[in-house]
């Protein structure tokens, strides 16, 4: 049983045309650093963002406590979903069990906080003394007006992908199609699926689908209230927009209501514009596809002109590009909008298709990021010595020990980046780091040398 | 107060596992392994990040769904080694989390299993912390980990270091608990050398997690305690701890190498400091240096300035244990009056007491507790608190994410002290 370590092959060889590519389900060795995330995590990351719902933790401190209001996800009206909600499962509930706990949590969390919906999420500790965390919520649901939905997340199932998909499927499951009131398509309506609001930037896209004419029905699920999510099946259509992550989602959709599925992005001139055009192809009607081609035509001039001092500014740099979603691929086009130039890229949470389309995308000269621990991303750092990094913000602190200027385009982001406005705040956001005076003082010789006093 | 709900609402609590963390970043040389899964430390990464605005080297054994069925041992030895080899490291330090303690994981016989298997390894120390989650916050397990460190790695002398040091100053053993920013660690050790000591200090944020550009962004910490300074504590003339909490790491030191052992459970306050001032007076047989007494005489006169908006001030607190008494018996001294006292876990609190009952609460207690109140104190999560009671906020512990320079900020001695009463003065003005 056990293993002599010195004999084993500690990690198959991948093909030379998958290299850099992230790996779904692949595991993580122990003690590499590889410094991805959990399938908890991934859930906590599509669910939380609903606004009006509670959001109950059943684990340990190590869980809720950690990580609780720690996503820029914003809402427009109740803000209970910013709260940290957990069963803390203390020594004895372990020794004893956590279900009594779990359920009073849920009868309390009920009362005190007037919630929509209780999602309650099974953590590694829990799942493993046995809670039986389906049948707790259906017996609180029976003493409960509100649903109390189940999320079997535990971290050991996989990294965060995993934890969306899980996601995906307890919406679909458990509250999509489930409200009361007619059922019928609303015409031109949309979701936007994988939207979650981050600093914002839901709020950077909408007014472009008002001028449109375009109902968003939800997002799922930035600035989401669950009713609006109960509803999610009288959509026309389906964009997703943090790529693969719920795709298993819309093909339950498309298979259920009817609703067909396309993948767009946001972020970026191009990419905006391909979006909405092609949502106005996919509802099918000739009017808005007219409309559309006009207004895009009309924004992209309009955007164009307002960051062409920025572009201007960053013309030539050269970045490094380490992301995942639909930012893999997003971004590349966007920083090429601005004339900067990629030296390597990377990623960690997306999928291989995503992979490929930013490989496709960018210079074939420009490297791939292989090694994605810390020690990888620093290593390429220090060989390509870039102008800007944009990356998440977990590395941001990495960075800045390079002195390298870095952009976090992740949930760790004050401004929005989506949409055309969006595409203005990022050219901003980009000029205002690269071209920072305090790159300079950084990288002063302190005490100078001799003679260069007067430099 | 009986405890009326069963969650935990607006938690002030941090894991266990990420005082562990805390307490091995100021080691140098050591690589963190943190044997769960990998939403574990990724979590505590970015939990300490977003407060320290520092890259947080932790590194884990990735566990999934098979080591849960089969048992994360085999992870834990592949771990320790595929680290070792790849980072090349002094010291390995691993904590374990909820899941491993619940599936009962035994590291130590894993270890010694590697040990045989690699003996090429016996060079690279290893030390063990069992954090459980499910037991206690930040506080209990940097205690805990501080532990394993010293039983670890300050046993006397198997490797005697040369006596090249006998003719330095005499070093006294300094270990603050994790109520102590690097800028309080950094004060402290300046305190110390004041008196024609040398510190050694375990573990040393001040070098390492102090915020500094010359940083070499790496998989193991940088800065720290050496680890030849464990070595030289047998040549110490005292031990200080700081907190509660590091009381018994102290008694550790004094048993393994017959030093003797003050605890301070407090370093902020007129009455505190004064207490650790005079204990070094006498150790050193010096006279208390004119630059703390000129400190004493301002912290003195902002006492007289003040003293009628201090004691206006009604004060609802939550923190972890030991910083929670410190700042509250700090306040209390100067005739605050605290409305609420809520402390993240057990541990102390009834060894510790303010002129109110301490209880253990989250911070949805604080906001239930709290609205009869002039000021929270709280980390920045309290923000919730403050926005429904609509009182001003002072930030403190950990995380704080949204004020600047917490990190380098020191609430403790003299200066610290004085500066706390500006910050509690300023924030309800």
């Amino acid at each position: 049983m056990f293993t002599n370590l010195t004999k084993l092959d500690l990690k198959d060889k991948q093909c030379l045309s998958d290299v850099g590519s992230p790996k779904l389900c692949m595991k993580a060795l122990p003690g590499e650093g590889a410094e991805r995330s959990c399938a908890y995590d991934g859930a906590r990351v599509v669910l939380m963002p609903i606004t009006d719902a509670a959001h109950l933790v059943h684990g340990p401190i190590a869980c809720a406590g950690n990580s609780w209001d720690n996503r820029g996800a914003r809402s427009s009206g109740s803000q209970l979903f910013r709260r940290g909600l957990t069963t803390d499962i203390l020594e004895n509930d372990v020794i004893y069990g956590g279900e009594k706990k779990l359920k009073e949590s849920i009868l309390e969390i009920a009362v005190r906080h007037n919630p929509k919906a209780i999602f309650v999420y099974a953590t590694c500790v829990s799942s493993l003394i046995g809670d039986d965390v389906d049948k707790i919520c259906k017996e609180a649901e029976a003493e409960l007006t509100i649903p109390v939905i189940a999320v079997n997340c535990p971290g050991f199932l996989g990294d965060k992908n995993i934890g969306n998909r899980i996601a995906g499927e307890v919406l679909f499951d458990r509250v999509i199609g489930t409200a009361e009131g007619p059922d019928e398509k609303i015409p031109l309506s949309i979701n936007l699926i994988g939207e979650y609001n981050i600093a914002g930037d839901l709020w950077g896209v909408i007014p472009d689908l008002k001028n449109l004419g375009i109902t968003l029905q939800t997002a799922i699920t930035g600035d989401a209230k669950f009713d609006e999510i109960r509803s999610a099946h009288r959509a026309s259509l389906n964009v997703l927009i943090c790529s693969k992550s719920l795709t298993n989602l819309v093909r339950k959709m498309e298979i259920r209501y009817g609703i067909p599925f396309m993948e767009g992005s946001f972020y970026g001139i191009h990419d905006t514009s391909e979006t909405l055009i092609n949502i106005a192809k996919a509802l099918g009607d000739p009017d808005l596809l007219e409309r559309t081609l006009v207004y895009v035509q009309m924004k992209e001039d309009e955007t164009r002109k307002i960051i062409a001092g920025y572009k201007k500014l960053l013309e030539n740099k050269q970045a490094i590009l380490f992301t995942g979603g639909v930012k893999t691929w997003s971004m590349v086009s966007t920083l090429a909008e601005l004339g900067i130039n990629i030296l390597a890229g990377g990623t960690q949470n997306s999928t291989p298709e995503d992979f490929q389309r930013m490989k496709a995308l960018m210079d074939p000269s420009a490297q791939i990021i292989e090694d994605t621990s810390s020690a990888g991303f620093l290593k390429i750092i220090a060989e390509k010595k870039p102008d800007l990094i944009v990356a998440g913000g977990k590395t941001k602190y990495l960075a800045h020990k390079t002195r390298t200027p870095f952009l976090d385009i992740n949930h760790g982001r004050k401004l929005p980046y989506a949409g055309y406005q969006g595409m203005v705040t990022f050219a901003e956001s980009l000029a205002r780091t690269v071209l920072s005076p305090v790159w300079g003082l950084l990288r002063r010789e302190f005490p100078p040398k001799e003679g260069e006093q007067d430099d | 107060m009986t405890k009326t709900r069963h969650y935990e609402g607006n938690p002030q609590k941090n894991s266990p596992a990420l005082g562990a963390t805390l307490a091995y970043l100021g080691v140098n040389g050591l690589l963190a392994l943190l044997h769960g899964s990998q939403g574990c430390s990724s979590f505590i990464r970015l939990q300490l990040s977003r407060h320290y605005k520092e890259p947080i080297p932790l590194n884990s054994t990735a566990l999934l769904e098979d080591s849960v069925i089969f048992g994360g041992w085999e992870h834990l030895k592949k771990g320790i080694a595929v680290a070792a080899d790849k980072y090349k490291p002094q010291i390995i330090g691993v904590m374990s989390t909820g899941l491993t303690e619940t599936f009962g994981d035994d590291m130590v016989s894993a270890l010694s299993s590697l040990r045989s298997e690699r003996p090429d390894l016996d060079d690279i120390p290893v030390v063990l912390a069992s954090t459980p989650d499910y037991i206690g916050s930040m506080q209990e397990g940097y205690q805990l980990t501080v532990e394993a460190l010293l039983t670890t790695l300050a046993t006397p002398s198997t490797h005697t270091f040369k006596q090249a040091y006998s003719e330095e100053a005499p070093s006294v053993v300094l270990l603050p608990g994790c109520h102590l920013t690097p800028g309080d660690v950094d004060e402290l050790k300046e305190i110390v050398r004041e008196f024609g000591f040398r510190p050694i200090t375990i573990p040393d944020l001040s070098i390492s997690l102090d915020g500094h550009a010359e940083l070499e962004a790496a998989p193991v910490v940088q800065g720290g305690t050496l680890i030849e300074d464990f070595k030289r504590i047998a040549k110490s003339k005292a031990c200080f701890s700081f907190g509660l909490s590091m009381e018994k790491a102290g008694e550790i030191i004094e048993k393994m190498h017959e030093i003797p052992h003050i605890n301070f459970p407090a370093l902020t306050g007129l009455t505190a400091t004064d207490t650790f001032i005079l204990t070094l007076a006498k150790l050193s047989g010096k006279a208390i240096p004119e630059k703390l007494l000129r400190q004493r005489s301002r912290l003195l006169d902002t006492l007289a300035d003040y003293h009628d908006q201090l004691g206006g001030l009604k004060i609802a607190i939550a923190l972890e244990m030991d910083l929670l008494y410190s700042l509250a018996s700090c306040l209390v001294e100067v005739g605050s009056e605290i409305s609420v006292a809520l402390a993240a876990s057990q541990a102390g609190i009834h060894k510790l007491s303010l002129p109110i009952p301490i209880e253990v609460g989250d911070l949805e207690g604080l906001e239930e507790q709290g609205g009869k109140s002039t000021l929270i104190i709280a980390n920045s999560n309290g923000r919730q608190v403050a926005g429904v009671l609509k009182l001003p906020h002072l930030r403190a512990g950990l995380p704080v994410f949204d004020r600047a320079g917490y990190p380098q900020k020191c609430w403790i001695g003299y200066e610290g002290t004085q500066q706390f009463f500006f910050d509690t003065l300023n924030s309800v003005s």
